[in-house]
């Protein structure tokens, strides 16, 4: 089995960000790092974040800082990843890439203890940069310029201590004297020798400033003090002239502020009111802006609430340190303070949102000062606040992420054309069920009704430079209805169009002339009012119209073309005419090429299933030039034609012979597509409408197109008005709608379905059923977590978090959800410190209450010190009118957590601890059937397919079991030899399992054929009885014949298919948001082309930040038989000439293999 | 640039290496050899297909005794197959004519088993024609025949004339349902093995001491001595 593997969506979860102006000039950008992608975002000018370029570099982000050279204009990034190399990157305007400066190599790849790529730390003047592991080793790069102003980079300098650990590094700001960094480091040598632990409960962390002698090229330990043991951030404070220098260090409930030769200045975190006194405060992620005139920081709290620090200081001398309640936003995991006045904060958990400054917290607020900092027998006095509302910030923008993704079903519940997917994401309080569709989004701005049923509708400008469309024009079977936009949209009687006649096309003709075409005629409209009207010959009528500013074609019944041109002075002039064979079925012009008076191009399809491009030059007048089939509307140089079927047929179009070639076609939907222009963010973009709408577009360099999430529409036009810049205008029955098309470039748009889900431990599964049932789809699922007090607060929880409890407290409730009305039909508290675990729907044979839900529980769990429980439980429940709400029946405990359940043969299995249970169910209570005790450590999944079952265990990867009936058995008859950490699994078929480790890999196992049939055929069930493997083992072995290193945790896989017909794929969501698909190849021919490909790319198109992909994808195990799509889809974005030697290696044209690449992605989604 | 592209003169070299291993491998025969996908080679014509890591070695290990006597005996094979496929196929032409002569059955021995081929060739005949007839007869009487002789698994032979047919058809259902009445009776059984029952050797069921029961459980000693 061979499998394609293509990322659907990329990580939306980040991990660092970092703001700076990497395009140069005075633009600010943010990169962020999303695990295995580097993204450049940029805020718009209406505060909309948008996504310049999305790389990803194939191994894992770790770091990431940026640097600017003195008197540079342009910032540059330094990336530390598990490559074992530091890597610049800058940013390149024009190409739009990240273009690599330097790669240096320093270690081993991998994600080590002693390897450095940690962490980062700059010189605040960029010359210097410090790239530090978790343990021993820092390394410290000189950045310098060439005499050509190029960025050089030395040799690496050591700064190397054994065993230490390293907490934080940060740059000191020190001028321009040498460069010097500061460390918070712990020595564990003593604490490791002593056996005793004496020396390690008197472990000190210390805070060690690096000197780097510029002179001497030079690393030394200038200075190291104690510091307080709960210390986890530095921060640099500027100097040099703007400042005192040093480093804020952030520690448990305090900010102190530390320099060499100066007492530490200390001031303690305010607490919040409500939290409880054992609880510390940490600053999770800090921010510092500096203006000419001053500087503040603004750190974050593990709570959510930002303080700002001010620090009153006299030349060198640091008088008082200020720490001001400033506001409360989700916790981050970066702050990003732009100097166009935004703070960019990228969520640990949960959507990331951009905020605008209010204010800069100059009121008076809650402030802990180091000047009033009371120290009594019970220590430092603490501060406390109330959080309130935002005031000094406003959220503007959020970018959705589905981070972290616990679970997720592909079902179809709503029965569109494609199945949903049905995904459990967030933590605690903003947690939410997102339903996510294959498409774009859209957001509706207005819906109206029209008088009929409209058949078409344009929009025009009344000149070509005005901004805004002018006039709404809809046609109906009779008459043209004419609106004017302007601050509300009327209809008008004074615009000078027909509107007793039905329109064929309406547009701008010319510079400030419009011209309506009806059946009987053309309408030409000048800008002063006069109307000059062209009537047909005869009784014949106009069928088609094809336009552009300075060109029209009509094409009259009986097949004859007119075509007219505007001449110099704005008249509408006929020029030739043209017979054609039969009628035509449509025609189209392309748009006028700048500074041209004419296009060259003009595509007539015909009922004779042809597509003929003839020439509008006025030398060689519609000679035909070339012959394809089906119906038409070039974009740009392509012409993409629509064809009765409902495919989108693509051609591309020589620009001097008008040949066509490449061609493409696509099923769109059940009918035939029309085809309009629109404007898509500044671009032309096409807007096919078929069954449903798509969109063609270019984003990021790459033509997509992409199903529209909105319902079937007649006709449509591009729309732009002062309330809505970029929209459509559609007509669907007898409603018109005006839409905007939201965030390009996604691949799935999202509903969400807030979750009262809280959670406080790690370890928080939530499980999700969607079952249909009955008419309405009814989805149960469940999810847990810690708090013990009701919420009361009218600030809502989603924005300031829980209040919190003492640790080892757990709330829990089962939810009954009807995803079409997103009501919660049923909410079953749980109650007692009891925690839910697992959820399955079970039929208990021959009892009467059919369709039972089963819900795992445990009661009072505790990872830390050591995993202990109360108690477990199975409770059962049944539905109640119509699936909508739950009636518990009975409970069972058990002497384990019950982490899987599962139907079989009308019975319940359960996982509980080692366990593998069968339960049957009894008036009271489960009754315990039989068991096997065998597993090795902790059963998680339980898939089952007639009698066989496949037991997923925690560590140790599936375990194969059967079940016989006439001796009342269990028995496991084939294990895994590799000791696998599942997180995920999904049946594949009777052989065979899919798995995914939490170290990132998604494999397959197969029993042997063999094997499989010797287990089938055994009669008397001796075999399998008494058969016994080595060291405890099964007898039987599984084969792992699919392995792939996906970089992120997946957390679900699931079959389905994406698309209507299509065939079936593995679907896996990850934790950092991402959902990807493995698609299994058909044909031999694909598997050699794409494997070449992918051979290819590896050698020409090396990963970004320096981790070899064949490494990177076989960083556990060896990758076995998945070919790598996210690569190969890096092709187009290869140099054109690079390309062209990859495709004739491959015995193709580049072409072919984007037409290769683009089929097997249109099979997937 | 530090480490990529430029116009160092590695892959300069690089090149050449692959002009030269090109035209090494020009001279070899197609067929003798395989690329594998980890870009090493496999030599096709000895029988333990060793794999070659550079087409240089390749080319030294076709010149290397062991494969030429490989390269040797598999021409012979290739004429002696050959040969046979000739000699065969002259042969299908005299059976047809000839039933069997001494020299034909010899040869055939070597090749295949021509005595299995002749015997399945007349039973499938013989089988065909039956199965013809046997439709022509089942036309008229009805479905319970065909179930009789799936019951039985086995074609069992049919006389002419209505009365036997009768006779047949009671048998056929008195047995049908006994072999009902086993079959739920045997899944009844099975049902209280699931259920946590056990047997003692007496044949008298009682509780598995492992299993939970509800209070008011069918006891099968009195459920299935009913029956």
């Amino acid at each position: 089995m061979y499998l394609y593997s293509l990322t659907l969506q990329q990580a939306t979860g980040i991990l660092c960000a970092i703001n700076g102006s990497f395009s140069g000039g005075k633009s600010q950008e943010i990169v962020v790092a999303r695990g295995k992608v580097l993204d450049l975002l940029r805020p718009d000018d209406n505060g909309k974040l948008q996504s310049l370029l999305s790389v990803e570099i194939f191994g894992a982000i770790r770091s990431l800082s940026q640097f600017r050279l003195t008197g540079a204009q342009k910032d540059y990034i330094v990336v530390g990843s598990d490559s074992g190399r530091i890597v610049i990157l800058e940013y390149n305007k024009e190409k739009n890439t990240f273009a690599k400066i330097h790669q240096e190599t320093f270690g081993k790849s991998g994600c080590r203890r002693i390897v450095p790529g940690q962490y980062l730390a700059i010189d605040p003047k960029g010359r210097a940069v410090m790239i530090g592991a978790c343990e021993k080793q820092k390394l410290v790069y000189v950045l310098n310029r060439d005499t050509a102003a190029r960025l050089t980079i030395s040799s690496p300098l050591e700064a190397h201590k054994s065993h230490t650990i390293v907490y934080s590094i940060c740059g000191v700001d020190c001028g321009f004297d040498n460069p010097i960094f500061a460390a918070i480091e712990l020595d564990y040598g003593e604490a490791d020798q002593d056996p005793t632990g004496q020396a390690a409960n008197e472990a000190q962390k210390h805070l060690t400033f690096y000197e780097l002698d510029l002179g001497l090229n030079h690393v030394s330990r200038k200075w190291s003090e104690q510091v307080d043991n709960g210390a986890n951030l530095l921060v640099t404070v500027p100097g040099g002239g703007d400042g005192p220098s040093g480093v804020l260090v952030c520690a448990e409930n305090f900010v102190i502020y530390k320099n060499q030769g100066h007492p530490d200045v200390r001031a303690v975190i305010p607490r919040r009111e409500d939290l409880p006194a054992e609880r510390g405060v940490l600053i999770v992620s800090a921010a510092m802006h500096k203006q000419k005139s001053m500087f503040f920081f603004l750190l974050q709290t593990e709570y959510g609430d930002i303080f700002k620090v001010m620090l009153d200081h006299d030349n060198d001398r640091v008088k008082e340190l200020k720490i001001k309640y400033f506001d409360t936003i989700p916790v981050t995991s970066s702050l990003c303070v732009l100097k166009s006045g935004f703070l960019f904060a990228a969520s640990e958990f949960g959507n990331h949102a951009l905020y605008q400054f209010q204010a800069i917290g100059d009121d008076p607020d809650v402030e802990a000062s180091s000047d009033t900092l009371m120290e009594t027998e019970e220590g430092f006095q603490p501060v406390f606040f109330q959080p309130r509302k935002l005031k000094n910030l406003v959220r503007i923008d959020q970018v959705e992420s589905l981070m972290p993704m616990m679970d997720m079903k592909v079902i179809n519940l709503f029965e569109e054309e494609t199945p949903q997917i049905f995904s459990l994401c967030g933590r605690g309080p903003r947690s939410s069920l997102r339903i996510l569709r294959p498409g774009l989004a859209i957001s509706e701005m207005a819906v109206s009704q029209l008088p009929g049923v409209p058949s078409a509708v344009w929009t025009v400008k009344k000149n070509v430079n005005d901004e805004f469309d002018a006039y709404i024009v809809v046609s109906f079977p009779n008459a043209t209805l004419v609106l004017s936009i302007g601050e509300t949209v009327e209809e008008v009687s004074d615009s000078g169009f027909l509107d007793t006649t039905p329109s064929l096309a309406v547009s701008l003709i010319g510079d400030d002339s419009l011209m309506q075409v009806h059946p009987s005629g053309i309408r030409h409209i000048r800008e002063d009012g006069r109307v000059n009207e062209w009537r047909t010959p005869g009784k014949r009528t106009i069928v088609k119209v094809g336009s552009n500013r300075l060109q029209v074609v009509i094409a009259l019944s009986g097949g004859e073309l007119i075509y007219f041109e505007v001449d110099m002075t704005g008249q509408l002039m006929e020029v030739e005419k043209h017979e054609m064979s039969g009628d035509v079925a449509c025609l189209d012009i392309a748009p006028v090429p700048e500074g041209r008076r004419r296009s060259r191009f003009l595509a007539v399809g015909s009922y004779d299933n042809t597509i003929r491009i003839l020439s509008l030059d006025p030398d060689d007048f519609q000679a035909s030039v070339g012959g394809e089939d089906g119906a038409d509307h070039p974009a740009s140089l392509f012409l993409n034609a629509g064809l009765q079927n409902g495919v989108l047929f693509r051609t591309v179009v020589d620009m001097v012979t008008g040949q066509l070639s490449d061609a493409r076609s696509r099923f769109l939907g059940l009918r035939a597509p029309k085809l309009f222009s629109i404007i898509v963010r500044g671009r032309r973009a096409m807007l096919c409408l078929s069954s449903r709408p798509w969109l063609g577009y270019i984003h990021q360099g790459h033509f997509l197109l992409t199903p529209l999430s909105y319902e079937t529409l007649e006709y449509a036009a591009s729309f732009s008005s002062d309330q809505c810049a970029e929209g459509v205008v559609a007509v669907a029955g007898d409603a018109l709608r005006v839409f905007t098309i939201e965030r390009l470039g996604e691949t799935f748009n999202e509903t969400a379905i807030p979750l009262r889900a809280e959670e406080r431990e790690a370890a928080k599964k939530e499980c999700f059923e969607a079952a249909g049932m009955g008419e309405n789809g009814n989805a149960e699922q469940m999810e847990n977590g810690g708090d013990d007090e009701d919420n009361n607060d009218p600030l809502s929880d989603e924005q300031y978090g829980y209040p919190k409890a003492e640790s080892g407290r757990w709330v829990s409730c089962i939810r009954v959800l009807d995803p079409r009305s997103t009501e919660t039909t049923c909410l079953l508290e749980l109650q007692d410190n009891e925690a839910a675990f697992s959820i399955c729907t079970v039929n208990f044979h021959d009892k009467e209450y059919g369709t039972l839900l089963a819900v795992g529980t445990a009661k009072g769990l505790q990872f830390w010190p050591k995993r202990s429980f109360e108690a477990g439980y199975i409770h059962i429940y049944r539905f109640k009118e119509d699936g909508r709400v739950l009636e518990l029946l009975h409970k069972t405990q058990v002497e384990g957590v019950p982490l899987a359940l599962c139907q079989f043969q009308g019975r319940l299995l359960a996982g509980i601890g080692p366990v593998l249970r069968l339960y049957d169910l009894g008036k009271r209570r489960l009754l315990r059937k039989c068991e096997n005790k065998l597993f090795p450590n902790t059963i998680t999944s339980i898939h089952t397919y007639r009698d066989r079952i496949y037991v997923g265990d925690m560590q140790e990867s599936f375990h194969y079991c059967k079940y016989r009936r006439d001796e009342n058995q269990l028995y496991i008859f084939a294990d895994d030899t590799v000791p696998r950490w599942l997180t995920a699994s999904h049946h594949i078929d009777f052989d065979t399992m899919a798995g995914a480790d939490k170290f990132g890999n998604v494999y397959f196992v197969r029993l042997p054929q063999d094997v499989s049939d010797e287990i089938e055929e055994d009669p008397t069930g001796g075999k399998i009885k008494w058969e016994h493997g080595k060291l405890n083992g099964a007898p039987n072995k599984v084969e792992e014949i699919v392995q792939y290193h996906i970089g992120d945790v997946v957390t679900c896989l699931h079959k389905a298919s994406l698309i209507p017909g299509g065939g079936e794929c593995i679907i896996y969501g990850t934790v950092m948001g991402s959902l990807g698909a493995l698609l299994s190849f058909t044909s031999r021919d694909d598997v050699d082309f794409f494997s070449h490909l992918e051979m290819h790319m590896r050698q020409e198109h090396p990963p970004l930040c320096g981790r070899d992909h064949m490494a990177y994808r076989s960083s556990y195990f060896p990758v076995k038989d998945v070919i790598d799509g996210d690569l190969c889809e890096q092709f187009p974005t290869l140099p054109m000439d690079l390309q062209r030697k990859i495709a004739d290696e491959l015995d193709r044209t580049p072409g072919e293999i984007l037409k290769k690449l683009e089929e097997i992605r249109n099979k997937i989604i | 640039m530090s480490v990529f592209g430029g116009d160092s003169w590695a892959r300069e070299a690089q090149c050449r290496k692959r002009r030269v291993d090109d035209l090494l491998v020009e001279g070899i025969d197609a067929s003798a050899y395989k690329k594998l996908p980890n870009g090493k080679f496999t030599c096709l014509v000895c029988p333990h297909n060793p794999i070659l890591d550079t087409p240089l070695s390749l080319s030294m290990h076709g010149k290397g005794s062991r494969h030429r006597a490989a390269e040797s005996r598999r021409k012979e094979r290739e004429l002696w197959r050959q040969e046979e496929l000739s000699k065969r196929l002259a042969l299908s032409n005299c059976v047809t004519s000839t039933s069997s002569s001494n020299v034909s059955y010899q040869q055939c021995k070597r090749g295949g088993k021509p005595l299995i081929e002749r015997t399945r060739k007349a039973a499938s005949e013989i089988f065909s024609y039956e199965i013809i007839e046997q439709r022509n007869k089942c036309r008229k009487p009805d479905a319970e025949s065909v179930i009789s002789s799936c019951l039985y698994g086995q074609s069992i032979e049919r006389k002419e004339g209505p009365v036997e047919m009768m006779v047949a058809r009671k048998e056929v259902v008195v047995d049908q349902v006994q072999q009902l009445d086993y079959r739920e009776r045997r899944e009844r059984e099975l049902q209280f093995t699931a259920a946590g029952w056990k047997r003692d050797c007496h044949g008298r069921w009682f509780k598995d001491e492992n299993v939970e029961f509800d209070s008011d459980e069918e006891d099968p000693n009195v459920v299935l001595n009913d029956k």
